[in-house]
């Protein structure tokens, strides 16, 4: 791990080399503005969090995505739940603002979408895996919450991963995927083994 | 972000590092300490790895051209890729208006199952000989054209046109969505940019690929920011970017003929909007899979690519 600004950021060295790889396989132009799009879906996690009064302790950058580390614990469910979705909220806002110009840049919008789009995938760790924990813990409490969490982690976790195996199946490479795909399957694994922790 | 979860593998870090101090530090040989599960999973990985390179090295000794094929085919992999740049064109362009959810989605399916027959791929060509008779006929047929100097044609001189420049040529070996019959489009057109053609429609060698394939369209080469204007009167039906193509659009111009502009540096033409023959709707870049400064050029009837060379004219 790579950590800059006494350890609160730390990035791994897995980010640089799939970014690497992303960026020989379809254009550092991309690679650029993908890395701005996050920029700003995290800066909207930032600013509610913030806002609310969490302390963000650190921010952990992988070849799997970006994880603010928060002492978010006082947070209400609401409030958890409003600086879960302003990472994608932000990501929408930019791609509306962006439609405004006459000739609106439509790679830079799609970005936007497909990013808030991808972490709103109910999937533990992403957003919206988070969003749904916490909108069930809050409607039937905790236990609830995590097991929905696990169970929805699961099965999006297989069907990403079917869905990028398919495409790298179809296309004879698009490689780069396989990250992606060994990281959902990754997480829902993760989600699995968490099992006993809802009795 | 969800502080209960985190909270929950910090404690799992910080019982795993007590572990470690507890277990202390040099393992000494000989003792019946078990091993943790992380110098468990480290042996696991040691294992697999010293085999893999064993096995890879005896498969190398034992079969090199299997060997070979294998690493063919990986290189092959690692450069076929669906065309990203394409889906986020796709999905930005539905989520402004510029086009409908359908067209998005069948750009989309395009871009990522068959990123090769998207339009401006080209072609590999095929084992043996390539057609220079007909291709040296087109190429006559331009010189022919050149001298006349004619930017600008009416409707009605297309047909003594079309009469004058009848090509011998042999449809075999082309691919099959490719004529080379000259067609009477019954339109006024004129050529969209003042440039010089760099390359002309029909196999070459790619400049970028390097390896013989068929090009769908004309090269005009000019300098950036000159001016491309419409082919003919129409409607701009597609305004996108890709990785192969850059900057590009579309203009129908009704009858099932329409024409591409690639590799633009910026389009000035809005999806949607009805342009006028020689109005202008974009700028001459190098966007895309471009080695200089250009426009690609294409013209589609009923799905299969015209050869332009008989439209155009350049400086």
């Amino acid at each position: 791990m790579w950590q800059i600004f006494d350890g609160r950021v730390e990035i791994s060295p897995a980010f640089f080399l799939l970014s690497g790889w992303f960026g020989l396989a379809n254009g550092w132009a991309l690679l650029g503005t993908v890395v701005l799009a996050a920029g700003i879906h995290e800066a909207g996690h930032c600013l509610v969090l913030l806002w609310k009064g969490a302390d963000i302790r650190r921010l952990r950058i992988s070849a799997l995505g970006a994880v603010l580390e928060t002492s978010s614990g006082e947070l209400s469910y609401s409030a958890e739940l409003l600086a879960v979705l302003a990472g994608p909220a932000a990501n929408l806002a930019a791609a509306a603002v962006l439609t405004l110009p006459e000739h609106p840049p439509v790679v830079e919008i799609g970005v936007h979408l497909m990013l808030a789009a991808f972490n709103l995938l109910p999937l533990y760790p992403l957003d919206g895996g988070r969003a749904l924990d916490l909108l069930v813990s809050w409607a039937a409490g905790p236990e609830a919450g995590e097991r929905a969490a696990r169970w929805s982690a699961v099965v999006t976790a297989a069907g990403v991963c079917a869905a990028a195996v398919s495409v790298m199946w179809s296309t004879g490479g698009s490689l780069w995927l396989l990250p992606a795909a060994a990281g959902a399957v990754g997480y829902g694994a993760a989600e699995l083994r968490q099992g006993h922790f809802v009795k | 972000m969800t502080s209960r979860r985190i909270r929950r593998k910090s404690g799992s870090v910080v019982s795993q590092v007590r572990r470690h101090r507890h277990t202390g530090g040099v393992r000494t040989s000989g003792t019946d300490e078990p091993l943790t599960p992380r110098e468990r999973q480290r042996l696991i990985q040691l294992v697999v790895c010293a085999g893999a390179f064993v096995l890879l090295v005896a498969v190398k000794l034992l079969l090199p051209e299997r060997m070979a094929q294998v690493n063919q085919w990986l290189s092959d992999a690692l450069q076929k890729n669906m065309d990203v740049q394409s889906v986020f064109s796709a999905v930005g362009r539905a989520f402004s208006g510029q086009s409908d959810l359908d067209g998005a989605a069948q750009e989309v399916y395009r871009a990522v199952f068959a990123p090769e027959t998207e339009m401006a791929q080209e072609t590999a060509a095929p084992a043996g000989e390539i057609y220079e008779t007909a291709m040296d006929a087109l190429r006559s047929y331009h010189k022919e054209s050149e001298e006349t100097g004619q930017t600008e044609v009416s409707a009605s001189e297309q047909t003594e046109v079309s009469t004058l420049a009848y090509v011998r040529y042999s449809d075999e070996n082309l691919p099959e969505d490719v004529t080379l019959e000259q067609s009477i489009l019954g339109f006024d057109y004129c050529t969209p940019v003042s440039g010089v053609i760099s390359s002309d429609f029909g196999y070459r060698e790619h400049p970028v690929e390097g390896e013989e394939r068929f090009h769908y369209g004309v090269d005009l080469a000019a300098d950036t920011g000159t001016q491309i204007v419409s082919f003919a009167a129409g409607t701009v039906s597609v305004v996108g970017e890709s990785s192969s193509y850059g900057k590009y659009c579309i203009v129908d111009h009704g009858s099932g003929i329409s024409t591409l502009y690639a590799h633009c540096s910026r389009i000035t033409a809005s999806s949607g909007a009805a342009v006028e023959r020689g109005e202008k709707i974009a700028e001459v870049g190098e966007t895309g899979m471009a080695t200089g400064p250009h426009l690609h050029f294409e013209i589609h009837k009923d799905g299969e690519y015209l050869n332009p060379i008989y439209y155009v004219a350049d400086l």
